[in-house]
């Protein structure tokens, strides 16, 4: 047999088959396997979809409403608060004497903020940003000096006069760059520009004694003010046409007049850069009287307050006062930090620093910011950092100055 | 995809269906399965129509692939007198398949290695044994003296 017998061989083989009609047969069989596999799909994606609902109901059933997935509501090391003063929830800070066992957090102004032996003067040693601001007294009158970022001290080429009787530092004296500080004298702003040592004499309207100052936001405005008088001075370029001195309307607290906020007993207000202020929101709190400056970040403004008596916290020996830490943005929540009495009975008055000491009236105002979450704040010998979001109390710096004012050179 | 047949596949079909279904019934030796298996492969070709580069070569893979399964051990041409048909019988699917195409389809040992997935190496050899086999079933002698 050849290999070419084999063909026919196989035909024969096939040849009485019956001859098929596939055609039509074949192509219903595909739509309809078409069809099939659309339903398939359409099936598919519901069942995974049902089954996701019904997975994410067994897992918020099963875990209680407190499922893994779920950020949990509060930041590690948060402090549960101790209650409600008039709505507002409230932590109580530790008590005198316990500063020094607080934890720690760090900034140029180191474990203890005490002048230098020998201080660079600043024409010889420009800061690009200032974290602190103190005041050394030469005979009768006050040099500035600053601490920059870099933790070095310089000291500007000026004597201040004292201002009523009290030392010209005022705890908004650093611009909101730290690159200028501003110091209120008699008839006159005078201001220390740190990146060039640069002092300037702004003049001011006659016959008041200017107390404070705060820094309108755009750093090319200071807002001075004494009791029952307050002005805007332009102290950088300015607007077209715009006045060098703009009275604002004041209170006789000297403190008041802060910009971008003011707490003020019933409200929060907004500086409007013109001279005037708008209500931000109501504020009801149980305050005897306000201390310091109200200092302010991006989501709050905050400030010292003498309370009523506190029958949510009370005091045995001292009137108690409060850091109230007011939000300026409605989605957060405003709080409150009740500065507490010594633990021991009858309480002991032996000095300052780390030791038992109650907290006078006076003793303790706002400082300033560390960041959005972090207000610096300074109570008998110490600088103190309140953290909103976890409620807990850090120590900053042991103070061996009598009065300090901070910058934005604080954040490492 | 549209409920009446598309002429172009009509006619495809219409063209090679005799043909395949007689190929078909010699590699599985059994008729109501190699209708049912191009019944399938034309269905699926019908469903990738208008996307299928080869329909030639789409439908032989989808028809003759599944004899070179191992569990392809359906005995062939059961019950038949026909002496090509029982020679056929004798050979392994994998020798029947390759001896099918090579001489009923008239394929060359390359396109039945590619259609069939195998090195052209194994089809030669399948070829051989197979012929070999079919002679000395048919009681023509030794391959070897087959010219």
């Amino acid at each position: 047999m050849r290999r070419e017998d084999v063909q026919p061989l196989l035909v024969q083989a096939a040849d009485r088959l019956p001859e098929p009609d596939l055609a039509d047969a074949a192509w219903a069989a595909g739509v309809q396997s078409s069809r099939r596999r659309r339903r398939l799909v359409v099936l598919g994606v519901i069942a995974f979809i049902v089954g996701a609902i019904i997975a994410s109901i067994l897992i918020e059933v099963g875990t209680s409403g407190n499922a893994d997935i779920t950020p949990p509501p509060n930041p590690p090391g948060y402090v549960e608060a101790s209650g409600k003063i008039s709505g507002i929830d409230f932590w109580v800070a530790p008590p005198p004497g316990s500063e020094r066992f607080l934890d720690r957090l760090e900034t140029p102004l180191g474990d203890r903020l005490e002048l230098p032996d020998k201080v660079r003067p600043l024409a010889k040693h420009t800061l690009d940003s200032v974290a602190a601001v103190v005041l050394v007294k030469q005979g009768d009158r006050y040099a500035p000096v600053l601490l920059g970022e870099d933790g070095s001290w310089a000291q500007a080429d000026i004597g201040l006069v004292p201002v009523g009787g009290e030392s010209p530092l005022s705890a908004g004296a650093v611009s909101p760059y730290g690159r200028i500080v501003a110091f209120p004298q008699p008839g006159e702003l005078i201001t220390v520009n740190a990146t060039t040592a640069e002092i300037s004499h702004f003049p001011l309207p006659g016959g008041r004694e200017f107390r404070s100052v705060s820094w309108v936001q755009d750093e090319q405005r200071v807002l001075v003010s004494g009791s029952g008088a307050a002005y805007q001075v332009v102290v950088g370029e300015g607007g077209d046409g715009e006045q060098a001195v703009v009275q604002v309307s004041a209170t006789n607290d000297p403190d008041e007049a802060t910009s971008p906020y003011r707490i003020q007993t019933g409200s929060v207000m907004r500086y409007l850069f013109n001279g005037r202020w708008m209500e931000n929101s109501p504020l009801t709190l149980p305050v005897r009287s306000w201390q310091g400056q109200t200092m302010s970040s991006n989501t709050a403004a905050a400030r010292v307050f003498i309370a009523e008596n506190l029958p949510e916290v009370p005091t045995r020996v001292s009137q108690p006062q409060v850091v109230a830490a007011i939000s300026t943005l409605r989605t957060l929540p405003s709080r409150l930090l009740v500065l507490g009495e010594p633990q021991d009975n009858p309480p002991t008055f032996e000095g300052a620093g780390d030791r038992p000491f109650v907290r006078e009236a006076g003793c303790c105002v706002v400082l300033g910011w560390y960041d959005d979450s972090n207000v610096l704040f300074r109570v008998h010998g110490w600088v103190l950092a309140w953290n909103l979001e976890t409620g807990r109390v850090r120590r900053v710096t042991e103070m061996r100055v009598d009065q300090v004012a901070l910058g934005p050179g604080l954040r490492l | 995809m549209h409920d009446t047949v598309d002429p172009d596949f009509a006619s495809f079909v219409d063209a090679r269906q005799g043909r395949w279904l007689r190929t078909a019934y010699l590699v599985y030796g059994d008729l109501h399965r190699a209708e049912e298996l191009l019944l399938r492969a034309f269905t699926q070709l019908s469903v990738r129509w208008t996307r299928v580069d080869d329909p030639d070569a789409f439908v032989q893979r989808l028809l003759y692939q599944p004899a070179m399964r191992p569990w392809n051990r359906a005995k062939p041409f059961p019950d038949e007198d026909d002496q090509v048909k029982r020679a056929l019988a004798e050979l392994t699917p994998a020798q029947r398949t390759v001896f099918v195409l090579l001489h009923l389809e008239e394929l060359t040992e390359f396109e039945v290695s590619e259609l069939l997935g195998l090195s052209h190496t194994a089809v030669h050899a399948h070829g051989m044994s197979a012929f070999g086999r079919f002679r000395s079933a048919l009681g023509a002698g030794d391959w070897r003296d087959a010219r």
